[in-house]
């Protein structure tokens, strides 16, 4: 009866204290602001031409932000609202997009490609409202404005592989010749300018310059036609399908594994592998901005590896959704940069003041934040609007896509001093 | 044409009057103040969307005399709309002529290459054609891309349209540009059909050989139904372009041309009304399944596979055209004379 009386006691001071303590405690941890979030545009292809990249994206996207909101309490204890459409890798659609998100009150919008981000920019540019694009080509921010690229872009693609060509590869006297493979938009413009603009310089004479669509299904023409120039390395700065057929008829033609072949970061995925099949692309270089293989020592794999298992197993392994994860933790990282500088109430209106205010503190901000290794820390430099500016060479072995460099910094190249950039 | 119980006709201009009664007038008048009055309850997104569904109109008016009224079969319209809109973009920013300029010489110089790749309807026509048309459509592209003063794959940046002082720098005053082309557009359609001109492109259409006979001029017809075709495609271009303020050839795929094709048949081959209905129930559609129906059953679905609420979208966009081509093969203009010839009765239908 005793020993009752003083359990009911202790159970009772103990309720009391737990109720007392709980807000103390709850004061220690990020204040959750429920009802208060924070809201980004995000804009993916998940359907069309471009789907094979757009939907891991989109998924490494909205995992992310899920880990981030469940696990991190969002940014500041204040969710992270993401608007997420699909752009179907389409103009008027992407226009369309960009609209909803400004009307929506997003503090900033992402896209994944330099094409989506091509059909916007100008939007953007005018209404001074940022942009974050995960793949990037030099003509969506030179000259530098409201657009920022989260990686190196299409150019620094072709500067790295060519460096790398002509310091690892390249055996012969005089100037290897190289054919560009080219899609017709920002990706294969991004090589071409980078190109024009540094061939001479590095030591490398162009051949020839050809370009494809996204929906080609044969490229034995084109191919036919550099091969009688005998060629001593190829470029392809394309998406995976276009690149992987390209690959297959140089295969054809008995032109690969003989010349080099490159591809730029848009090609260098799993679909890459998946598409063309581990035995014809085997041996083909490629550029990445972020890690490509997922057992690699970095911090930030095992929450990623732990989201995309269990959300979206298919994704494992695919390079492109480490991009988006990496998007998505430089979204968070943007928004803490800009919560701390002015506060809550100046970004929670999503008007033209907050958009400023994202852009001073947030982009511009950053100050080298390390977005877990998976891929090279994001800083603003005055008049670069690249944020990440390193990149890894790798190559496809035994159906892997293994890296063969460390990371290597890509230099600015200031394409609006040139005369024909642009026109 | 039918006319409403207990009107009749005294003179030539009250049989061609559009608008005969007071009632027509009245819901005449309360359309327009509804579209133009439209800004005061939409958002700037669905601004944009009235913008894209107004282009778009344009456009497919053209192609609805080109393949509706004539019966030449064109499955380049995308293209001939990029030639607008370059022109307009060209003129505009190289040149820095004025907006009204760019816009007329948009529409102009597309019926000129109209006129060119309209050439072998004189010899050709049906599917032929439209494979001639399929060619328009890959070389305008080719040089668009391969064109320095076009920009090539980065694509020209477009300046705000202006006419005098007043500059169209946002969604609200670009509405009421469009609407005004559009409301142009739809006034010259309707009218060219009810001409010499309309009822020789109708008679081409129907039998071009038994035209010729009664003494229609077909190679002039069925180029001049080129021309007016592809002068609203680039008219159309042009708004597109000062619209959307960056051009890209990647932004007139051949899927479009296709597209076009499927509004005016959804709307209905052949009437002025046709197009408006198809263009604004597809893009409309579009709309639908992208912004609120994909995003609603992948929140309120989630044990659905990744990825499949947005694979679902071109599945229902697909469904729908197909089954509005079994039920309903005459177009919605068609669904529409139906009902409006039961109201007219109503409630006496025998």
């Amino acid at each position: 009866m005793k020993n009752k009386k003083l359990l009911i006691i202790n159970t009772i001071i103990c309720l009391a204290l737990l109720t007392i303590a709980m807000p103390v405690l709850s004061a220690c941890g990020p204040q959750e602001h429920t009802g208060q979030t924070l809201k980004v545009g995000i804009m993916t292809p998940t359907t069309g031409p471009a789907a094979e990249k757009g939907v891991p994206l989109r998924d490494a996207n909205m995992d992310c932000i899920q880990y981030i909101n469940d696990e991190l309490g969002g940014v500041n204890g204040y969710k992270i609202e993401a608007i997420n459409l699909d752009s179907q890798y389409k103009a008027d659609q992407a226009v369309a997009n960009i609209k909803k998100f400004t009307d929506d009150g997003c503090l900033f919008f992402t896209t994944s490609s330099s094409t989506e981000m091509g059909y916007v920019q100008e939007i953007a540019n005018r209404e001074g409202f940022p942009g974050l694009v995960a793949y990037s080509s030099p003509s969506n921010y030179h000259p530098p404005q409201h657009v920022y690229g989260q990686m190196p872009d299409y150019g620094d693609d072709w500067t790295a592989f060519t460096q790398y060509y002509l310091n690892n590869i390249w055996k012969g006297t005089g100037k290897p010749k190289m054919a560009l493979m080219l899609l017709n938009n920002p990706t294969g413009a991004g090589a071409k300018n980078a190109a024009r603009a540094l061939a001479d310089q590095l030591g490398v004479e162009i051949i020839a310059t050809l370009e494809h669509a996204s929906t080609t299904l044969s490229e034995m023409d084109a191919l036919t036609q550099i091969k009688t120039l005998n060629p001593d390395v190829i470029y392809i700065s394309s998406t995976p399908k276009p690149a992987a057929i390209i690959i297959k008829n140089a295969v054809d033609l008995g032109m690969y594994p003989k010349v080099t072949i490159g591809v730029c970061h848009a090609a260098m995925t799993k679909a890459l592998v998946d598409l063309g099949g581990a035995d014809v692309v085997n041996g083909v270089y490629g550029v990445f901005p972020t890690i490509v293989s997922w057992d690699e020592n970095v911090p930030g794999v095992a929450k990623m590896s732990e989201y995309a298992t269990k959300l979206h197993p298919k994704d494992v392994n695919n390079g492109d959704y480490v991009a988006a994860w990496a998007q998505s933790l430089v979204i968070a990282e943007i928004l803490k940069k800009a919560l701390d500088a002015v506060g809550y109430d100046v970004l929670a209106k999503g008007d033209k003041a907050a958009w400023e205010a994202i852009e001073k503190y947030g982009f511009q901000g950053l100050d080298g934040y390390d977005v877990g290794g998976l891929q090279s820390p994001v800083k603003y430099a005055a008049g670069d609007n690249r944020l990440g500016k390193s990149l890894r060479i790798n190559q496809v072995k035994d159906g892997k896509i293994t890296a063969i460099t460390g990371w290597v910094e890509a230099p600015l190249i200031k394409y609006e001093t040139f005369d024909w950039f642009g026109k | 044409m039918s006319l409403p119980c207990g009107i009749r006709n005294y003179n030539y201009a009250q049989d061609m009057a559009i608008f005969r009664t007071k009632t027509h007038w009245t819901l005449l008048v309360c359309f327009l103040i509804v579209v133009f009055t439209v800004p005061l309850y939409f958002s700037n997104y669905w601004l944009g969307v009235l913008n894209l569904i107004g282009t778009t109109i344009i456009a497919a008016l053209g192609l609805n005399i080109l393949v509706g009224y004539c019966g030449q079969l064109s499955i380049g319209h995308a293209g001939f709309i990029a030639v607008g809109a370059y022109t307009s973009a060209i003129l505009t920013n190289r040149f820095e002529m004025p907006f009204l300029v760019g816009i007329i010489s948009a529409g102009i110089v597309a019926g000129l290459v109209g006129i060119i790749f309209g050439l072998p309807s004189v010899r050709v026509k049906g599917f032929y054609l439209a494979i001639t048309t399929i060619a328009a459509q890959y070389i305008i592209i080719w040089v668009i891309n391969h064109w320095d003063l076009t920009g090539g794959f980065q694509g020209i940046s477009v300046p705000y349209a202006s006419i005098g002082g007043l500059v169209f720098d946002n969604d609200l005053k670009q509405f009421y540009l469009i609407m005004f082309f559009v409301v142009l557009a739809v006034f010259f359609a309707k009218n060219l059909s009810r001409t010499k001109v309309g009822r020789a492109f109708i008679a081409i259409r129907d039998n071009d050989l038994a035209a010729e006979v009664m003494g229609v001029n077909t190679l002039y017809y069925k180029l001049l139904a080129f021309f007016i075709g592809c002068f609203f495609a680039g008219i159309a271009g042009s708004l597109m372009a000062h619209t959307t303020y960056t051009l890209n050839a990647e932004q007139f795929s051949f899927t479009d041309s296709i597209l076009y094709i499927g509004m005016i048949i959804i709307g209905g081959l052949g009437t002025t009304l046709g197009p408006i209905l198809g263009v604004t129930f597809i893009r409309i559609l579009q709309q639908l399944l992208i912004v609120t129906i994909v995003p609603w059953l992948g929140n309120t679905f989630t044990s659905l596979p990744a990825g499949f609420a947005s694979g679902l979208a071109p599945m229902i966009f697909g469904l729908v055209i197909v089954l509005f081509l079994i039920l309903e093969p005459r177009g919605l203009a068609h669904r529409w004379a139906l009902f409006k010839a039961a109201y007219r009765l109503w409630p006496f239908s025998y």
